[in-house]
């Protein structure tokens, strides 16, 4: 029975003492402590027809309590979110097309609306290999560029690597057609 | 001899929470400041930093005497462009009691983009061109805006990070100002290098 009793009590202590030292050791009243990060998901092998285009889509996932600037900013010195990419040869690197920025004000600037990406967004890039792209897999590489503030500082312009790969085909993949229904029952 | 399970238990806690402490201490190394460093009471770290239009150079302790509100900014920090006003509006309040705010830019375009910029915003105080020597002996500014309040003795009264109000922002200067001018090292006091509004204009 006594043991017991100290056993709590030595317990007790030692919850006390580690609530104690991790209070001592955070330091979560200083804003901006945590870093900001933004991770690209897995992208899907696409398939894409030599001398016709296709989309991919890259997605990105911003960490909790942060925001980037959209690609276009409402304020000219803002730094915007852009993706630059390095394509194989003979294929085009077309289009690329950035969600439209959610519009937010924040308590450091109630009046002002930002445009701005938090959480998960989509870039859609448009490529387009050239019919005398031999058919195979290819590599893109490139760089996400961010800016991002969380409600009280902003951190300087960082930059994701990004890379994804497509599928080259000659011609493209058949369409698979349900065969026609026999008119005969098979038992 | 038969050991008691408890006392076990209780020194391998104790054993843990050292090594817990042990580690957290030896991250962070004392002699080399970083965003924890208090700077409190500490003698700011003097630099000598361009001005926006490079014509003139600016020392820290071109200001001992004179309560220096040293903010760390960039153009693209929209809490950054929050303060400025603020900024500009207490120079010209504290400003005959001693105070001067000076801007650290932390950006990568050129100075004469900041020199616009600051024009914009109507910024009546000296602006330099900060430089990773000076970020890292205030602890390596990571993310901005970063402020440090220094007494007329040149010591840390303040550090700030992030937005604050105006109103928290006025009692830092109160208490800079406050802050006897009586340095231990008697560093002479010299001259203002830069009128105020001069580096914007």
């Amino acid at each position: 029975m006594r043991r017991q009793v100290a056993g709590k009590t030595f317990l007790g202590i030692f919850l006390l003492i580690s609530l104690f030292c991790a209070q001592l050791f955070s330091q979560d009243d200083i804003p901006g402590k945590k870093s900001p990060s933004i991770t690209m998901g897995e992208v899907p092998l696409t398939v894409v027809t030599r001398g016709k285009g296709g989309s991919v889509d890259l997605q990105f996932r911003i960490g909790a309590g942060f925001h980037v600037n959209s690609n276009t900013p409402t304020q000219e010195y803002l730094i915007p979110t852009a993706l630059k990419l390095n394509a194989p040869t003979d294929i085009v690197v077309g289009r690329i097309t950035y969600p439209a920025g959610e519009q937010m004000a924040f308590s450091f600037a109630p009046d002002e609306k930002l445009s701005v990406y938090s959480g998960a967004f989509t870039i859609g890039v448009i490529v387009r290999p050239l019919v005398s792209v031999l058919p195979g897999k290819y590599e893109f590489r490139g760089k996400l560029k961010y800016q991002a503030c969380d409600k009280a500082a902003c951190f300087p312009p960082k930059e994701l690597p990004v890379q994804f790969e497509i599928k080259v085909v000659k011609n493209p993949p058949p369409h698979v057609k349900n065969p026609a229904q026999s008119p005969h029952v098979h038992s | 001899m038969k050991r008691d399970p408890i006392v076990i238990v209780v020194v391998a806690m104790v054993i843990s929470l050292l090594l817990v402490f042990g580690v957290s201490r030896a991250r962070h190394r004392p002699d080399v400041p970083d965003m924890t460093t208090s700077f409190k009471n500490q003698m700011a770290p003097d630099f000598s930093l361009p001005s926006l239009d490079g014509k003139t150079t600016v020392h820290l302790s071109d200001y001992r005497g004179k309560a220096v509100l040293l903010n760390f900014w960039a153009t693209w920090c929209v809490p950054c462009k929050i303060e400025m006003p603020w900024f500009v509006e207490l120079q010209k309040e504290y400003g005959a009691q001693g105070l001067q705010v000076v801007g650290v830019s932390m950006d990568d375009s050129s100075p004469e983009d900041v020199a616009t910029f600051a024009k914009n915003m109507g910024v009546n105080y000296p602006i330099v061109v900060g430089k990773e020597s000076v970020e890292d002996a205030y602890g390596g500014v990571q993310f901005l805006p970063a402020t440090f309040y220094i007494g007329r003795d040149g010591k840390v009264t303040d550090k700030v990070f992030g937005l604050k109000g105006k109103h928290e922002i006025q009692d830092y200067i109160k208490k800079a100002l406050a802050q006897n001018s009586a340095p231990a090292t008697a560093t002479p006091t010299a001259q203002i290098v830069l009128a105020p509004g001069k580096a914007a204009n």
